[in-house]
């Protein structure tokens, strides 16, 4: 058995950066889903290993870690396997800029159109209001606390949106535009700056068909193959057990047309949701 | 191929590397430059402005190396600590790594914003409301960073929203406990052995000493360790940089107040 148990959620956003770090590393861990659409992330077991009640947490004996990216950095210090960080100083820097413009910058906004469309949708579906407002109740960190009301009763304000939308746009040129300059996102060699920004943006050509797409970002779409190609993303998103993480699949497409921006994110997700189709 | 490192007066993100520097001995030439003038946005001869334009931490030091535009104080002092070989800025366990960067990112992403906005009411308000007009609109116009310049526009219009001094005054009052807390056990720096995190956190809070002395009050930990982290040769010198009487009292807009709370 391994002493090393990672608590997280679909491979996807926080949660994918561990477990795709975990496994480039080749590290054997006990995977232990924490389901965040039932709220498992705010039940006294977990809130037992995270005070916090976000998700992912990784305990290494008796050590607990936090916070996704730093989670990252320390599964690459700790264990023996490939090298996830360059060697080159000026190149680690580069790593350590993207994941904190990605984490604190370019993800949230991605994460208000995930929560509006997906999250909220999803849960509302699942639970009704009324319990959803006492779940709500208990989660421990009030910032959380706004996300789930607002996700939950559609109270994302216009503006919210069009700022995150503009984000988007900008972030995603900037990917293109860095990843004209190196094989990979910050340097020419595979790093941790890869895995969190593919987890970030594997589904661009599905969510912003816009935007993303072989025509108009023809290096993200070489680095998101790439990636997509290597084991360690089959084996990790193959984890997925809803149909966010089985989005992934696009990449198997050789070519990505560009698309209308209604065919996104909104009416995508949408329609599945209709459908039914978005969980197992 | 040499470095030079563009710097505002030694006060927050400038103050923290410009101390890197001296603790690492790597060879970087400084230039000061005045941030409040926007000088920071005309920076000569750098192709790859990127990080410069785009990087999170608002009027912080930029590092040119090889012609790109490197910004992040903590990330440049773990650059210089690197390219120094390892001058012992940073713990080489892992597990005490991880509560290095742990800690660094609690900083810059709380603490930060939190003292910026405190400090840049209190002190660069008054002097950028009376640039004048032209002036103000060559400074944001030079500013690629739709982000950034809205913060330089909201202060020079005195747009001050209540709710979030209030929030900011809890995040200093925040960090302040949370250094107390760090250093219960009688221990000398944050993390036990000096580091980043010393550098980082004296930047962001050695200023508020002045703007909210009551935070401090009952912390006499903090306060010796403010005053250790101040005698250390390397924050001394960064600190004999300033070309004002007071370089803690010396702000320009800094980074954003996190969006998700
Ligand atoms: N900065 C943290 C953020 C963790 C976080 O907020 N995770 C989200 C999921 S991606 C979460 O736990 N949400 C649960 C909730 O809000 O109830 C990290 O990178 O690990």
């Amino acid at each position: 058995m391994s002493d090393i148990t990672l608590y997280h959620w679909e491979p996807n956003a926080n949660s994918g950066k561990p477990m795709l770090a975990l496994m480039e590393k080749g590290v054997e861990f006990s995977s232990h889903y924490i389901d965040m659409l039932q709220f498992d992330q705010h039940k006294p077991e977990y809130l037992a290993i995270n005070p916090q009640g976000t998700i992912p947490a990784m305990t290494h004996g008796s050590r607990v870690l936090t916070e996704s990216t730093a989670i990252m950095e320390y599964v690459n210090e700790e264990f023996a396997g490939p090298e996830l960080m360059p060697a080159d100083a000026q190149d680690r820097w580069r790593v350590r800029w993207w994941m904190k413009f990605m984490d604190q910058w370019l993800a949230p906004s991605f994460s208000m159109f995930g929560w509006k469309f997906f999250v909220g949708p999803n849960a509302v579906a699942a639970h009704g209001k009324d319990k959803l407002e006492e779940a709500i109740a208990r989660i421990p960190l009030p910032e959380r606390q706004i996300a789930w009301r607002k996700a939950v009763y559609g109270l994302f304000s216009e503006a919210e949106m069009a700022e995150s939308g503009r984000r988007i746009g900008v972030g995603i040129r900037m990917l293109e535009q860095e990843l004209g300059q190196h094989q990979w996102l910050a340097s020419d060699t595979y790093s941790l700056a890869d895995v969190n920004g593919f987890n970030l943006a594997y589904a661009m050509p599905l969510s912003q068909p816009h935007l993303a797409n072989d025509e108009v970002t023809p290096n993200i779409m070489r680095w998101l193959r790439a990636i997509y190609a290597r084991p360690a993303t089959r084996a990790c998103w193959k984890l997925g057990r809803t149909h966010m993480a089985s989005r992934v699949a696009i990449l198997e497409q050789d070519y990505i047309a560009p698309k209308d921006e209604s065919e996104g994110i909104s009416s995508g997700i949408r329609s599945e949701l209709d459908s039914g189709a978005l969980s197992r | 191929m040499s470095m030079i490192l563009y710097h505002g007066e030694p006060n927050g993100p400038s103050l923290a590397v410009l101390a890197a520097l001296a603790e690492t001995g790597v060879a970087v030439e400084c230039r000061p430059i005045d941030l409040l003038a926007g000088e920071r946005h005309t920076l000569p001869g750098i192709d790859h402005p990127l990080a410069r334009d785009m990087g999170l931490e608002g009027e912080g030091p930029v590092l040119v190396a090889a012609g790109e535009a490197m910004t992040e104080s903590v990330f440049l002092a773990q650059f210089l600590d690197e390219t120094a070989g390892g001058a012992g800025l940073q713990p080489t366990d892992p597990y005490a790594h991880w509560d290095m960067m742990m800690w660094c990112r609690q900083i810059t992403e709380r603490l930060a914003p939190a003292a910026s906005l405190l400090g840049n009411l209190a002190n660069a308000q008054g002097p950028l409301a009376a640039v004048d007009n032209t002036k103000f609109a060559a400074i944001t116009g030079a500013i690629v960073n739709d982000d950034l310049r809205a913060r330089w526009q909201a202060l020079h219009d005195d747009q001050v929203d209540a709710a979030q001094v209030a929030d900011s005054e809890t995040k200093v009052d925040q960090a302040v406990e949370r250094c107390e807390a760090k250093l219960a056990d009688g221990r000398d720096w944050l993390m036990g052995e000096f580091s980043i995190a010393d550098l980082e956190t004296y930047g962001w809070l050695a200023g508020m000493a002045s703007l909210r002395p009551a935070a401090f009050a009952a912390a006499p930990r903090t306060v010796a360790w403010l005053a250790r982290v101040k005698a250390r040769p390397s924050v001394a010198a960064a600190l004999a940089r300033a070309t004002t009487a007071e370089p803690l009292r010396a702000w320009a807009p800094g980074p954003e107040i996190n969006r998700w709370g």
